[in-house]
């Protein structure tokens, strides 16, 4: 395969994007050579920066001409390795795609570019009563673009659901340079619906430039309640509980103690740092009706032994809660010099079973494990703290990782919830879906990829890959 | 097993093969494979006749043997259930654990769960809490190899792997034979209101922009014309006593609300605050005497005997607009609309001539592609398939479509003809 950064294509690059366009120095590829799965690394050969579908069509097409793979990026937070530039080739980072090109509260839908930081939009949205629903923890940086390509999730999913229900439509470059629009901002439009498909297929189905999003109203009020519990077995009950009363909170989200003491530490918000796990519930919507929710929540929570109830007294201090929740990661660089953020599936009703089983792994492992999750949909993100300096540590660390997620299976569920399989699950895929299930996935892909040049090595295992990702990345931290 | 015989449009008697196991499926794939011929998949019959006539010589194959409950960890909030089963069951299952499928099907006593993903029905809720798309997990389906395949898996929320399940759902059985289904399921309302608005047919573009700016939160906003109102609430309508000498011109708003009790009482409260509403509120149904309503409005798309049934989507923001140009037309009989959505519903009488019909579709096509929409027919003669635009305008991205055909069904092995553009 011929290197991207031969001359001429570099030159054609460059002639598309213009000079502020591109980047080639080894010095600054060094940035783009993972996103927030830092375990794999390998670098492009040229990073280009369109401002135009016009302009991305170009790139692809010239990257065919030339024969090099590419691939997009956002904001490169991605946490299984969806920006890993496999191979090398042409990186095209959508970030300077960044209008919000039209809202409508009449229909409800926005359009946005793809590289429109999520929380951007949301706060255009918020002085007009609305919002964009699907709030990752890393929304003040991660793109929309980066959001459809991995179909994030984030806390309001209970309720609102995930990012590919709040899509209605996609421009997409295809891997041979077409550009198709998928859906629109009418619903029902007949005929397979693409959107749906496209979304979640990290960035191997082509390059997605504007999205129809779905606005929703804001809610008028919330209650937030954060309850305390001595035991993390009476937190999960607790929340087993409040869905199986019928109530479907906006957030359900746990934080148990040792991620609480780092939140705490850094924060100041007052959490118990002896407790042995806290749950941020949420209900939100319409004034009325919203006490008589938060009643119930408060008795389900007592029934389960909860040391204390409390509720956000203002709209700063539910902020800051929030704050906390969502910054957790952040805190968690007071606990040990590198962590890494597991994300498994399981059943609501087998979370005490999964937490029983991490807290397990971790001693048997001789790893410390901190758990801050989505726990209404079960979707759990255990963080394993080390010291990548370590060669040991690291490879229990990828050991107890991999024990984790198989417990997921065992339980019925899935090895990612919202991140993705990236390059970091790939191992994975065979467990989840028979070779008849991935020859089917893989048939989709042709229809649009056929030459597998966008987005190469990612989510599939295959045979004679340039690398054998995991096995790689784990060598580069070590 | 052969049933009987099945006929789709004019296809002549197709065979029709009951299977009672997934294997017994297999092999009817098999066996078509075999000797190239395709697969009709049917199951409640409801829509046998939606979309184009078949294309390829082949035999139906009845699904509704596949009805099984696989798993039902009610306190999980999913189901995994086979194809077969009709939605009416499934809701009734459901029941016993106070939750339930927030999808309305038409005529769920008869249709199955596969038909219904397949052709995608959805009715009035869909305001408030979408369509199939956001309730499907996990699928299995039987594809063109013989082979049984999934996609998804069993926990609300997972991205390992493409969500083929979005391929499926709405795909008209043209991708493979659908002959499972995890579902996300959603616990059943406290409480549940219908609220009767009449509105002049001149009224309803203000009355259904108010109801989307108001602080409320309905669950469906349905606007019917008088004979959908009859068809719907029976002959009793309107309420208010007629003396004889008026013609009934006013629309029908239908406003749902589901919630806990508070919070529905909160937003009746409010309704009748809006200026210039109060006077158009006539009645409230509640909870169990709501249901039949419910049931009429998800049944219209299908409960009528007349010969063509025409479906437009648009901007929600176009619906009354269209809705007035619709009833202008002699030949439009009741017209339901789904407003907060731009799904627009209408029959259309006997004695509607070939030529006629297609001037008007072309018109109402025109308005509906100028609000960026479509228009598609649920029902119409089968002889006049050729000459009418039965899925509308052609997609942008139909290129990619027939790619995918050809990727997953190659031989055309599954409902060929049928589907959009004749995929």
């Amino acid at each position: 395969m011929p290197t991207a950064a031969a001359p001429t294509i570099v030159d054609r690059l460059r002639s598309i994007v213009g000079p502020q366009g591109i980047l080639t120095s080894a010095s600054d590829l060094l940035v783009y050579e993972c996103d927030g799965y830092t375990i794999a690394k390998n670098r492009p050969d040229v990073v280009v920066f369109p401002t135009s579908t016009d302009q991305v069509v170009d790139i692809v097409r010239a990257c065919n001409e030339a024969d090099v793979p590419f691939l997009p990026r956002g904001a490169g937070t991605s946490l299984a390795g969806g920006c890993l530039p496999v191979g090398g080739g042409v990186m095209i980072a959508l970030t300077r795609m960044k209008r919000i090109l039209e809202v409508s509260t009449r229909d409800r839908y926005a359009v946005v570019e793809a590289g429109v930081v999520n929380l951007w939009l949301s706060n255009h949205l918020r002085p007009l009563g609305y919002q964009y629903v699907p709030d990752p923890s890393s929304q003040g940086a991660c793109t929309i673009g980066g959001n459809v390509a991995t179909n994030s999730g984030g806390p309001h999913t209970l309720k609102y659901g995930v990012t590919v229900n709040h899509i209605l439509g996609l421009e997409l470059v295809l891997p041979d340079g077409r550009v198709v629009q998928t859906g629109g901002p009418a619903e029902d439009n007949p005929g397979y619906d693409l959107t749906g498909v496209i979304v979640g297929s990290e960035g191997t189905f082509g390059i997605a430039t504007k999205a129809w999003v779905r606005i929703v109203r804001l809610p008028e009020a919330y209650r937030t309640l954060l309850g305390v519990f001595e035991t993390v077995d009476d937190a999960t009950n607790t929340i087993s509980d409040i869905i199986g009363a019928g109530i479907i909170p906006g957030a359900l989200e746990m934080l148990d103690q040792l991620i609480l003491q780092a939140v705490e530490a850094a924060f100041h918000f007052g959490f118990p740092v002896d407790a042995g796990a806290v749950l941020i519930m949420e209900v939100d919507g319409l004034e009325a009706g919203l006490d008589q929710d938060a009643e119930r929540i408060a008795a389900i929570a007592r029934k389960n032994r909860a040391r204390e109830v409390r509720q956000a007294k203002s709209d700063a201090e539910r902020l800051l809660l929030w704050k906390c929740r969502k910054q957790a990661f952040g805190a968690v660089g007071r606990l040990a010099p590198s962590y890494c953020t597991q994300d498994g599936v399981v059943p609501r009703t087998q979370l005490p079973h999964i937490l029983r089983e991490i807290q397990r792994i971790g001693s048997k492992y001789q790893v410390r494990i901190a758990n801050v999750f989505h726990a209404g949909d079960g979707n759990i993100h255990p963080i394993l703290l080390f010291d990548e300096r370590d060669a040991d540590q690291v490879k229990r660390v990828l050991q107890a990782s991999h024990e984790i997620l198989e417990e997921c299976l065992r339980a019925g569920g899935s090895v990612t919830g919202e991140h993705g399989i990236g390059v970091e699950k790939i191992d994975f895929m065979p467990r989840m879906f028979t070779p008849e299930d991935l020859a089917m996935m893989l048939r989709l892909r042709a229809a649009f990829n056929p030459d597998n040049r966008c987005s190469p090595a990612k989510m599939f295992p295959t045979a004679g890959a340039c690398i054998e990702p995991s096995k790689a990345g784990r060598r580069a931290a070590l | 097993l052969i049933l009987t015989g099945v006929q789709i449009d004019d296809s002549g008697l197709l065979p029709l093969i009951a299977v009672a196991s997934v294997n017994e499926l297999q092999a009817e794939v098999l066996r078509a494979m075999a000797g190239n011929q395709a697969i009709y998949p049917t199951g409640g019959q409801t829509m046998l006749n939606y979309g184009l006539s078949p294309s390829r010589p082949g035999w139906a194959v009845d699904l509704c043997g596949l009805n099984r409950v696989i798993d039902y960890p009610a306190r999980d909030m999913t189901i995994t259930v086979q194809a077969g089963i009709t939605v009416a069951r499934l809701q009734q299952i459901l029941a016993k654990e106070n939750q339930r499928l927030p999808v309305d099907v038409p005529l769920a006593e008869r249709a199955t769960l596969g038909g219904a993903l397949a052709t995608n029905m959805s009715g009035p809720r869909r305001y408030g809490f979408g369509t199939w798309r956001d309730y499907v997990i996990g699928i299995s389906v039987v594809n063109d190899q013989g082979e049984e395949v999934k996609a998804g898996g069993r926990v609300v929320k997972n991205v390992a792997g493409y969500d083929l399940c979005k391929l499926y759902v709405g795909s008209l059985g043209t991708l493979g034979i659908i002959t499972q289904v995890t579902l996300k399921v959603r616990p059943r309302p406290e409480k549940q209101t219908l609220v009767e608005l009449q509105c002049p047919l001149d009224k309803l573009d203000w009355l259904l922009e108010s109801l989307n700016g108001a602080p409320i939160r309905p669950c469906s906003i349905s606007a019917l014309n008088p004979p959908a109102a009859r068809q719907v609430l029976g002959p009793g309508f309107p309420s208010s006593v007629e003396d004889g000498s008026k013609p009934i011109t006013d629309w029908l708003i239908l406003v749902g609300f589901e919630d806990n009790k508070e919070a529905v009482a909160g937003q009746m409260a409010r309704l009748q605050q809006i200026a210039g509403m109060e006077s158009m509120l006539q009645r409230q149904w509640q909870d169990g005497e709501s249901q039949s309503i419910w049931t009429g409005l998800a049944d219209f798309p299908l409960a009528s005997g007349e010969p063509l049934t025409f479906k437009a989507n648009l901007l929600p923001r176009a619906t009354a607009a269209f809705c007035r140009q619709a009833a202008g037309m002699p030949e439009v009989e009741s017209l339901q609309a789904e407003a907060g959505n731009g799904i627009v519903v209408g029959h259309v009488a006997p004695g509607l001539t070939l030529d006629r019909a297609g001037a008007m579709l072309t018109t109402l096509l025109e308005t509906a592609a100028a609000a960026d929409g479509n228009l598609v027919l649920l029902r119409c003669p089968p002889h006049w398939k050729s000459k009418l635009r039965v899925w509308g305008r052609p997609r942008r991205d139909f290129g990619l479509m027939r790619a995918i055909k050809e990727k997953l069904d190659p031989r055309a092995i599954f409902n060929p003809g049928r589907f959009v553009d004749g995929i």
